[in-house]
């Protein structure tokens, strides 16, 4: 017959946080942040198919980091959610805060009912119109909502990179701008990041529905330059 | 509505049409006898380049209930989608198709093929017509980016999907639209072409047929004309339309309403 120890709450939490905070920290990190005019994300990806950012909604984009096949899962129910919201309603009631919450509540529910939690942080960002506000939403692993007035870093090595962009960036400025300090402050001081090695979504309004769209590698070299 | 989430066996994938059904977000019609109204005309040409659409625009029940519904809408950049049938079913029908393409490319960063849309329809036509006295005949006609080709497909009402190689039609009209392009259709038909004898096999189906408006001057209402090329789903101006059917007017003016002669 096995013994059932006792493990106190706080030791449970504490384990399972460093679990998930392990895989997160295995990653590569994200910034997303506000331009003048729209939204950009930025990752490290050396991979050209298996994507960490993603379109869910016509001004709602999905960012991930740590485990692949575990945040893929959540954009493609973020995709649901969103095209199943505006169909059964409107398109113009889908918001990002009800999916922020969404995820939140899923992820708190793995953190602690799960086998084990997600490992994965992900970023929920929307463009604001007359309607919604511009917002960037953080989702820990454990299902904590950050609302980031600015911009936001996700992934391991979060804090360093936090610092590293709010020295470079102070102010908000057009597209070129925020992607060059988004790129160093991810590459660090000590090495450079080719442009095929980064993956690029904006959300930016060009009189189309659809305000996504991922940078190509040309694109990005040349607002690098 | 929760966070849609699956079991890697229980996934509805990259379909909308499937997740809706699953989610409960789609409603199954009653079964009934209610009249099957399909009063409408809308054609589809192919020529070299493409292919020109053209719908008329009125909806008919007892009585003329519209004078100026869109019966055919782009699914998406490349795809036109025009329905006859029960308005409201082929409202939910377009809507639908266009949500279900854009969900499909999200969901797999990559559009579906043309031939992939038409196929995708079949059962949505299926499970409504098979299931409901409110029947929706749709027509699809895209340009095809793989090929390099404008291509036109149509259903039968169990949903069967059969491509065409020239023109085809759907609604009360069918039979005057499609004996106009027997006529009027040419394999080298070019865009001037294909908008002339779409024109003309709308104005006579609207004609004939009690259930399809021609164009009215009176309330400077035109059928819709579309075209879908290399540029995408593009509709012509109304200015540009009116032209088009004031000259066929015109000349079945002269004529003292008598068709005939060079196709007229």
């Amino acid at each position: 017959m096995s013994m059932q120890f006792y493990v106190s709450p706080e030791q449970l939490i504490k384990d399972r946080a460093e679990f998930a905070q392990k895989g997160i920290a295995r990653g590569r990190s994200i910034v997303a942040a506000i331009f003048d005019p729209g939204v950009v994300l930025v990752v490290e990806n050396p991979s050209a198919s298996l994507y960490k950012i993603s379109e869910i909604y016509d001004r709602i984009a999905f960012a991930g980091v740590g485990k692949y096949n575990e945040f893929d899962r959540l954009r493609e129910a973020g995709i649901r959610w969103a095209d199943g919201t505006g169909f059964t309603y409107s398109r113009e009631d889908v918001d990002a805060r009800a999916l922020a919450n969404y995820y939140g509540q899923h992820l708190g529910d793995m953190f602690t009912e799960g086998q084990k939690p997600l490992e994965v942080e992900i970023l929920v960002a929307q463009l604001g119109n007359k309607l919604h506000p511009t917002k960037l939403y953080r989702i820990a692993y454990e299902g904590t909502i950050t609302d980031e007035p600015r911009f936001v870093v996700l992934g391991g090595d979060a804090e360093t990179i936090k610092e590293r962009f709010a020295e470079l960036d102070a102010t908000i400025q057009p597209l070129a701008g925020t992607l060059k300090n988004a790129v160093a402050a991810l590459a660090g001081p000590d090495r450079t990041v080719a442009a095929a090695e980064l993956e690029v979504g904006v959300l930016e309004d060009r009189g189309t529905r659809r305000t996504f769209s991922r940078l190509s590698d040309t694109q990005v070299d040349e607002l690098l330059r | 509505m929760g966070l849609p989430l699956f079991s890697a066996q229980g996934d509805p994938g990259p379909s909308f049409f499937h997740y809706a059904h699953e989610a409960g977000l789609t409603t199954a019609g009653p079964r009934g006898d209610a009249p099957s109204a399909h009063a409408t005309t809308v054609i589809a040409v192919r020529y070299l380049g493409g292919v020109v659409m053209v719908g008329d625009r009125q909806a008919t029940g007892n009585y003329i209930a519209s004078r100026d519904i869109r019966k055919i809408e782009p699914a998406d950049l490349y795809t036109a989608i025009a329905i006859s049938g029960t308005a409201a079913r082929g409202i939910e029908f377009i809507k639908m198709a266009q949500l279900s393409f854009e969900h499909y490319e999200k969901m797999t960063d990559s559009a579906l093929s043309l031939e992939g849309k038409a196929n995708y329809l079949s059962p949505i036509i299926q499970r409504n017509n098979l299931s409901s006295p409110l029947m929706v005949i749709p027509l699809l006609a895209g340009w095809d980016l793989s090929h390099q080709v404008g291509r036109v497909f149509e259903y039968d009402g169990a949903g069967g999907c059969y491509e065409r190689s020239d023109y085809a039609t759907i609604g009360s009209g069918s039979p005057f639209a499609e004996s106009t392009l027997r006529l009027g259709f040419r394999e080298d038909l070019d865009l001037e072409g294909a908008l002339d004898l779409g024109a003309l096999a709308l104005y006579e189906a609207g004609d004939n047929d009690p259930a399809t408006a021609g164009p009215d001057f009176v309330r400077n209402l035109f059928p819709m004309i579309v075209t879908i090329n290399e540029n995408g789903f593009q509709e012509l101006a109304v200015d540009d339309v009116a032209v088009r059917f004031k000259v066929i007017n015109d000349r079945r003016t002269q004529t003292g309403g008598v068709a005939g002669g060079d196709l007229r």
